[in-house]
């Protein structure tokens, strides 16, 4: 029988390696694989922030992370959605809310009543229906226990001090039995395969697999052949992204709330001792020391003098996985940290290694699997993302006026045709946002869809401005009942 | 209120009334008027049929009543469908409507099952299959409601007599609203700049015009494949059969709840078994055989005497590139074909219904929703592909030229893939939209003997004498509620047994 794989090696730094090692380690401990990590230099700063969505809460499942330790960790705060300001021009400012399903009535999509309803003058914003939107607004967290089917039940994402919350990870890794290196000299590449890992003393670490986590700099995976990087860039605009901090917000909001700006956009979120600041633009656009004036002057929060930019590339290696060496995280898909999707790419790496774990060391077809759901994952991110830009309505600055043109991604073209047409999402494999986000964000960003599902036509008018308002009421008194953020973190 | 949208139907059969009925049943006659012309001239491929477990979806949709509907059908139960001979002379396997086992240690039972045959300890994987031990048994009875149990792992379906089941659909469209036409369309009329169809003719010179059209010609594809020239996507190269004999027989033989395939030197032989007849067929390919020799195969190959004549059925595998185009939709035979060897013809009318009622158009079509519905059904045809393909590629049969040919062909890429990966480690892909799901792929490459050669390496933590004590209570468990069936002869007695009216009618 052919050998197994015994020995992991992954080199990287910050949460997606110590993640993606603690995951391995706790899956395939128990079967004898060990897992070593070559420990990069930190690229985090004491002003960074990770901005998780409420899916984390399965990567922590995998990983045996307890949520209350791990935000007593991180200065971390749940969060109910995202506001959007300034994207869509005047007051168009909106919420996506982390609502957990799709309000349907009668198996039929919510926004579906909505759309007939509108047109024929209501006035109700379409994310006052949104159980998580309106939570989020008035500063409050479903308690997520309950009832599932419930209106209240709502999951929440976070916000994470990300130095803390990769030292926790760390610490984590090696107390279940990760072991750590520093020193990284090279990577030794034989027939487009990982050799070896070479350190500073001269010593050599061999494996059966290697993965890199070393974000963008790939220092495994960039020295094989047929890893190319494609860019990108022609969708997503921003190539710097600036970091800082200002004092922490109380009574502490519910979401994040991105503002575009003419050179980008920059988000703000709360932490328990601190306000995040993270910045993407375009550095044809701005300075950094602009993108901080602009965002002290929108905000009127005073940012400390720690802040820090680096430069940004958005784009997807075309095979992260070659040979014995699988990338994830930034080293596989670069994306902008809009829509707290970061460490949501790293989660779909970690879960597709482990579904995907070598059979056997030597050869690995799993890579192709790999590489598909990586791709596939990864391209509805970004359309995601896309959307945002595409529907701005924004006229007169040239990044702006440029992210209306209508050229691709061909996927998102048929989803924003498909919603502007009926209100209904084109969905693939592998979405990270499922229906209701969508439509919070294209309706958000005012693309109207220009006609309804006709079994709504079966309700009469005045039944169902009842269920509306039942709804608007149910909601309400849903929400009323829930903690805010500060008290769901300090319970009495 | 906006004007109901004019639909006409061109073509009856199982695809027309499918349509019609669902229509109205659904939407109702206040938002669409829909017109049905057939012919009585013209037949219909409706034979005996087996269907997948989704059409309870659509009849519950309609608010059907199952033992009525199953009554005036002569329909019989389905767990899954045999396979005998295909992967190699002398070889039998069931594709269940379920699942086989459940997850062990983390990982997806056929990990643990590949794991326990290399430690020396084989099990049929049938064995684990709750829906393939009841089939076996030749007994049925409701999945449980106790997600818990061993029953409830399992779903089911019907054979049924398809124009039978086309009949009682037209009762229904007609009492809601759906007129119909009798006669045959002789002309399309198109409008000369846009394209888009305006009308049809019939041959007693009446005129049906209307918003939409729903071409359901069959294999004619008189709208979308002749009038708007959408071309054909041909599959022969990998679906070599392209015609069929069809013959009734008087039930005989064991009364089976799952239809049987067998595989014969140029094709396969369907065996159906409805409550008063048995509905047989042989599909086969006319570049490895000819009429003559495939109707005597058939012949030879009946457990009853014939009640006609073996009747010829023609086709080619694929599909129109699109099956909306304009103010046009084909459902059914006019949009593309694929081999009933997995039961998806009437699933196939059901998708496209259902998706087209969700994307139902106006006046004006949207082309947003046509490309839509066209992507959603490109995705179920090349998935379903995909999957007959295996069924005929991986045999280690060497006593006729259709089977070499199979098993030398190049396949499509997303198929190579797929096998690649389940022969190294038992990995099965999901993916959201589209037949068929693990379970269905598992019994194949199983049963076309396709070995793993490796498994999950996390299926090791769970001890081995633990996990082979959890195989056979798992084991003795699915025999021994099995056995607790009633017969399914008797589940269909005390259920939906046919009036002598409904037997004689067929």
């Amino acid at each position: 029988m052919s050998k197994r794989v015994e020995r992991v090696v992954v080199v990287g730094r910050d949460a997606a390696a110590w993640l993606a090692a603690l995951a391995l380690r706790r899956a395939f401990g128990p079967v004898g694989v060990e897992v070593e990590v070559v420990e990069l230099p930190s690229l985090l700063h004491a002003v960074d922030v990770y901005a998780a969505l409420p899916s984390l809460a399965g990567l922590h499942r995998l990983v045996g992370l307890d949520e209350r330790e791990m935000l007593r960790a991180c200065a971390g705060v749940p969060v109910g959605g995202q506001r959007f300001t300034g994207w869509s021009g005047g007051d168009g400012a909106f919420v996506h809310g982390y609502d957990v399903q799709r309000l349907a009535i009668e198996d039929l999509d919510f926004l579906q009543y909505w759309i007939k309803a509108r047109g024929e003058g209501l006035r109700v914003p379409f994310e006052d229906f949104s159980p998580a939107a309106s939570a989020a607004k008035q500063g409050r967290i479903g308690r997520g226990d309950g009832d599932p089917s419930s209106l209240g039940a709502l999951q929440h994402g976070y916000h994470l001090d990300a130095r803390a919350y990769a030292a926790l990870a760390r610490r984590k890794a090696l107390s279940a039995g990760v072991r750590a290196r520093t020193e990284f000299a090279a990577a030794e590449f034989d027939a487009n395969s990982i050799a070896a890992i070479r350190l500073d003393d001269g010593s050599r670490i061999e494996a059966d697999l290697f993965v890199d986590a070393s974000g963008a700099e790939a220092v495994l995976i960039g020295g094989l052949a047929g890893s190319d990087f494609e860019s990108w860039g022609r969708w997503l605009p921003g190539d710097r992204i600036l970091a800082a901090s200002a004092p922490a917000l109380k009574p502490l909001p519910a979401f994040a709330q991105i503002s575009a700006v003419p050179a980008g956009w920059i988000g703000l979120h709360p932490l328990r001792d601190r306000t995040a600041l993270v910045a993407a633009f375009s550095s044809e656009q701005a300075t950094d020391a602009e993108m901080l004036e602009s965002a002290a002057r929108m905000t009127g929060l005073r940012f400390g003098g720690d802040a820090i930019a680096a430069p940004f590339a958005p784009g997807i290696r075309r095979s992260p996985w070659i040979g014995n060496c699988v990338a994830l995280g930034e080293a596989a898909v670069a994306l902008e940290p809009l829509d707290s999707v970061q460490l949501h790419l790293v989660h779909a790496g970690i879960s597709n290694l482990v579904a995907l774990f070598p059979a056997t060391a030597g050869e690995m077809p799993e890579s192709v699997a790999y590489a598909n759901a990586i791709a596939s994952h990864a391209r509805n991110v970004r359309d995601f993302q896309v959307a945002h830009y595409r529907l701005n309505r924004r006229t007169g600055e040239a990044l702006w006026d440029r992210a209306r043109e209508p050229e691709g991604p061909v996927s998102l073209a048929a989803r924003l045709d498909l919603f502007g047409a009926r209100g209904r999402v084109v969905l693939y494999d592998d979405e990270t946002f499922e229906e209701q986000s969508w439509a919070a964000i294209l309706i958000g960003h005012g693309l109207m869809p220009r006609s309804h599902d006709l079994k709504v036509d079966k309700v009469p008018p005045r039944e169902q401005m009842e269920r509306f308002q039942n709804l608007l009421r149910l909601i309400a008194g849903e929400v009323r009942a829930m903690p805010t953020a500060d008290q769901w973190l300090e319970p009495a | 209120m906006r004007k109901p949208l004019e639909i006409v139907i061109v073509g009856g059969g199982t695809a027309g009334w499918m349509a019609a009925a669902g229509l109205v049943g659904i939407l109702g006659s206040d938002s669409v008027r829909v017109r049905l012309v057939e012919s009585d001239e013209i037949g219909t491929v409706g034979v005996g049929e087996a269907t997948l477990p989704q059409m309870r979806k659509f009849n519950d949709a309609l608010g059907i009543v199952e033992a009525d509907m199953m009554r005036r059908t002569n329909a019989s139960f389905k767990l899954g469908i045999e396979f005998v001979d295909w992967g190699y002379q002398g070889s039998s396997y069931m594709h269940p409507f379920g699942a086989h086992g459940r997850p062990i240690g983390g990982v997806a039972f056929q990990h643990q099952w590949i794991r326990a045959g290399q430690n020396g300890h084989t099990f049929p994987i049938e064995d684990f299959s709750f829906a393939i031990t009841a089939a076996r048994l030749d007994r049925f009875d409701f999945p449980d409601e106790d997600p818990a149990s061993v029953r409830a792992t399992f779903d089911y379906a019907y054979h049924l007599d398809a124009s039978l089941y086309a009949r009682f659909l037209r009762s229904f469209a007609e009492t809601r609203g759906v007129f119909r036409s009798e006669g045959k369309v002789v002309d399309v009329a198109l409008d000369p700049e846009r394209g888009d169809v305006v009308s049809v003719r019939l041959e007693s010179g009446e005129i049906l015009s209307g918003d939409f059209f729903i071409d359901c010609s069959g294999f004619r594809s008189l709208l979308l494949g002749q009038a708007l020239e959408v071309p054909f996507d041909d599959w022969s190269k990998w679906l070599p059969c392209d015609s069929a004999f069809a013959v009734p027989t008087p039930r005989a033989g064991p009364f089976t709840p799952y239809t049987r395939s067998t595989a014969r030197d140029a094709g396969w032989q369907w065996r159906i078994p409805l409550q008063h007849r048995t509905g047989n067929g042989y599909v086969f390919s006319s570049g490895f055989t000819d009429n003559e020799r495939a109707a005597e195969t058939l012949l030879a190959n009946l457990e009853a005497p014939p009640l006609a004549d073996p009747r010829l059925l023609r086709f080619k595998a694929g599909r129109r590139t699109r099956s909306w185009d304009r103010n046009c939709l084909a459902i059914g035979l006019s949009s593309g074909f694929l081999e009933p060897l997995e039961s998806t013809s009437i699933y196939l009318i059901q998708v496209a219904i259902m998706n087209f009622i969700r994307l139902l158009p106006e006046a004006e079509v949207d082309p947003a929703l046509a490309g839509e519905f066209n992507r959603l059904m490109n995705v179920e045809y090349d998935r379903i592909r995909d999957f007959l393909i295996l069924h005929y590629h991986l045999n280690r049969r060497d006593d006729a030229e259709l089977w070499r040919y199979c098993r030398a062909m190049e396949v499509p890429d997303s198929l190579e893939r797929k096998m690649a990966l389940f022969r190294h480690r038992g990995f099965i892909e999901q993916y959201k939209d589209g037949l068929f799901s693990p379970p269905s792929w598992l019994s194949v490459f199983l049963g076309q003997g396709l070995a793993p050669l490796h498994y999950h390496p996390m299926a090791d933590a769970m001890p081995l004498p633990a996990l082979l004590g959890e195989m056979e209570m798992l084991r003795s468990n699915v025999r021994t509620e099995a056995m607790a069936l009633p017969s399914h002869a008797l589940a269909i007695e005390d259920y939906c047994a046919a009036s002598v009216a409904a037997g004689a009618a067929a």
